[in-house]
């Protein structure tokens, strides 16, 4: 008898332990946006994972240069476009960034990229005649944004990829916390945020890749609750037939791929959003202009590495930055706001 | 003075023929004891410490408890140095495999410079004047990655 | 009556800090930091025994000031803070069960109390508790440095009474 008393309590238990086990372990990858993703959410059921994924699948039907039935594609075919909530503010906020980067970001550099052959694996060395015609279709003051009304001039394309990443993980983070979780680690691609602080309350630990070596680390943050987004050319890039090696970030200003001493932007602050379109800004503007912007920014903090191989990092890191690896006694150059 | 009696109150040490066996009242004799005894536990423990096997094989350097990097010394081939601003001053600190040392600082005591190459053990190199640590952890605890970026 | 204490205590922490002063010139003898001779705590030990607490504690406040203002930072008076006032207490304790030719006894334990007390500021201040790695070596350094100044203080206490 007393052993049957304690049987449904016994099953009760097995049952949560169990179940508990599988939440603990919950997380879910697919692949969008060009890249894999993973978000991760002990405490958060299947459904809002699903959710998630959902979303980013939404987001992406918004923003993709290459469906026929995006908003951005209907813009780039028809120089006009109604845009929903999400494209007109992550369209403005993009413009925002170009006039405080002076074009360093910009997102009508698409038909330069296309030549390039790096929306299709396709690469080329475009000569200066095509480039030259190429960046006089390019410009994001080209760009006309009316409130939910956007207009471009024949021959101007918008690609929002710069920054759709880092729209997507402030998203799917506002997503995760109305469910009411409080600890997620949201990968889109390598671009990062940490939601909340680990389950164990210690801060969130993000490598940065090296450079030179993508499978090595430059070195680790310790973030609680912010995006971390990093551009660096070894993510795509490609080796034209003469051996240069031309890297994915292209600077507006020459139609080629950003040289001007950045090899990697590590750009960290409470806006995936902000995060990404910085990264590739910072990138692009060389450390001279980087540093100078950076010092002027409130609630954003970097790590760059120049071409030497020494550090940039802004003095709010000072703490929470370790370099590793071969750069583990690279010089740090410490930005001051 | 030679005859004077040592036991009684104790000292005499002085006063005592240097050939002559010195005789301790028990209390003296009890603390003696007790003394050496601390000192032998200190002795064997800072043998430990010193003596530890250098499994750990990073070397963390913080200054004032944040720790500013960390070197995997067997992932080190070559000699290099670099310079961490400690408080108030700074240390040159040089690796080479398997071992960390600092080289150079700008501290008045220079106890950290002395202190040679840092190989194993679980004493640390201090600069106290520059609040600078430098100590050989296991590599891996607690610094997993949760995620990378780029 | 009390122009002749001001001036006994003045002139202590005069010759202690004289002590004090000459010993920091000599670069540290070891790589272990904190490691010294610890000479002014001759007049300490002396003034704990052969004078009394109160007074034992004014000189040793006082040279501690003077000495790291004269010879030294903030940082050092940290530790010299911390680590005196271990070592006051410890002796002072002691004091009471032991007579005058166990004073080094009392030097020594006071010595292992000040480096206690040092290195629990610097764990404190460095925030790493593996400085404690440094503890058994400090406290055989203490020892010995104790006893050296325990004996030398204990002649003083010998002589000064024999006056």
């Amino acid at each position: 008898m007393n052993r049957l008393r304690f049987a449904p309590l016994l099953a009760l238990a097995l049952v949560l332990s169990f179940s508990l086990s599988a939440c603990a372990a919950a997380s879910r990858t697919f692949f969008a946006m060009d890249t894999v993703m993973t978000v991760s959410a002990p405490l958060a059921g299947d459904a809002l994972l699903a959710a998630c994924e959902e979303e980013v699948r939404r987001l992406e039907a918004l923003f993709s240069v290459t469906e026929p039935d995006s908003e951005i594609a209907r813009l780039n075919e028809t120089g006009e476009a109604a845009l929903s909530d999400d494209t007109a503010r992550v369209l403005g906020f993009a413009l925002e960034e170009a006039a405080l980067t002076q074009g360093a970001l910009d997102v009508t550099l698409y038909p330069v990229v296309r030549a390039w052959g790096f929306t299709t694996g396709d690469y080329r060395v475009p000569d200066d005649d095509e480039l030259a015609a190429l960046l006089a279709r390019v410009g994001w003051t080209r760009v006309e944004l009316d409130g939910g009304t956007v207009r471009v001039p024949e021959g101007t394309m918008v690609d929002l990829g710069s920054v759709a990443k880092g729209y997507a993980s402030d998203r799917l983070a506002a997503l995760l916390r109305e469910g009411g979780v409080q600890s997620a680690l949201i990968d889109l691609g390598g671009n990062i945020y940490g939601l909340g602080a680990k389950a164990d309350g210690s801060p969130w630990r993000i490598g940065v890749r090296d450079p030179k070596d993508p499978s090595g680390l430059a070195g680790a943050l310790s973030v609680t609750d912010k995006a971390v987004v990093t551009s660096g050319s070894y993510e795509r890039n490609f080796t034209a037939p003469d051996g240069t090696v031309y890297g994915h970030i292209f600077d507006p200003a020459t139609g080629r791929p950003a040289e001007n001493g950045l090899i990697s932007v590590t750009v960290v602050g409470g806006s995936g959003l902000e995060c990404d379109a910085l990264s590739t800004a910072l990138y692009v503007m060389g450390p001279d202009r980087a540093c100078a912007l950076l010092e002027t920014l409130d609630g954003v903090e970097a790590v760059l590495i120049d071409d030497q191989g020494a550090f940039w990092i802004t003095e709010g890191l000072k703490n929470a930055f370790t370099p590793m690896g071969a750069y583990a006694w690279a010089t740090i150059n410490w930005i001051q706001k | 003075m030679g005859n004077e009696k040592v036991t009684l109150k104790g000292n005499g040490r002085r006063s005592e023929p240097l050939s002559g066996k010195i005789k301790f009242p028990i209390q003296t004799r009890v603390w003696i004891g007790t003394l050496a005894i601390a000192f032998a536990v200190c002795l064997a423990a800072a043998a430990v410490v010193w003596l530890l096997p250098g499994s750990r094989r990073v070397a963390r350097v913080s200054v004032d408890g944040a720790v500013v990097r960390e070197i995997d010394l067997s992932a080190v081939t070559a000699e290099g140095s670099f310079v961490v601003e400690g408080v108030g001053g700074t240390n040159t600190v040089t690796v080479r495999p398997g071992g960390v040392c600092v080289s150079a600082a700008d501290c008045p005591d220079q106890v950290c410079v002395k202190r040679g190459w840092l190989e194993g053990g679980a004493a640390p190199i201090v600069c106290l004047p520059h609040r600078l640590v430098i100590e050989l952890v296991s590599g891996g605890d607690g610094n997993a990655l949760d995620a990378i970026s780029g | 009556m009390q122009t002749k204490r001001l001036t006994r205590d003045a002139m202590l922490t005069g010759v202690a800090l004289i002590i004090f002063i000459v010993e920091a010139q000599i670069p540290p003898l070891t790589s272990v930091p904190g490691i010294k001779m610890g000479l002014a705590n001759i007049i300490t030990v002396y003034a704990a025994f052969a004078i009394g607490p109160a007074d034992a504690a004014l000189i040793l406040a006082a040279r501690i000031l003077l000495g790291s203002v004269v010879a030294g930072n903030l940082s050092t008076l940290m530790y010299s803070a911390a680590g005196g006032l271990l070592c006051l207490l410890a002796m002072l304790g002691l004091r009471r069960v032991l007579s005058e030719s166990q004073l080094w006894v009392a030097s020594v334990i006071g010595a292992a109390a000040h480096n206690l007390g040092q290195i629990a500021v610097a764990v404190a201040v460095t925030r790493t508790p593996a400085l404690l790695a440094y503890l058994p070596v400090l406290l055989m350094s203490g020892m010995i440095a104790g006893l050296f100044t325990g004996l030398c203080a204990q002649a003083l206490v010998k002589r000064m009474s024999r006056k």
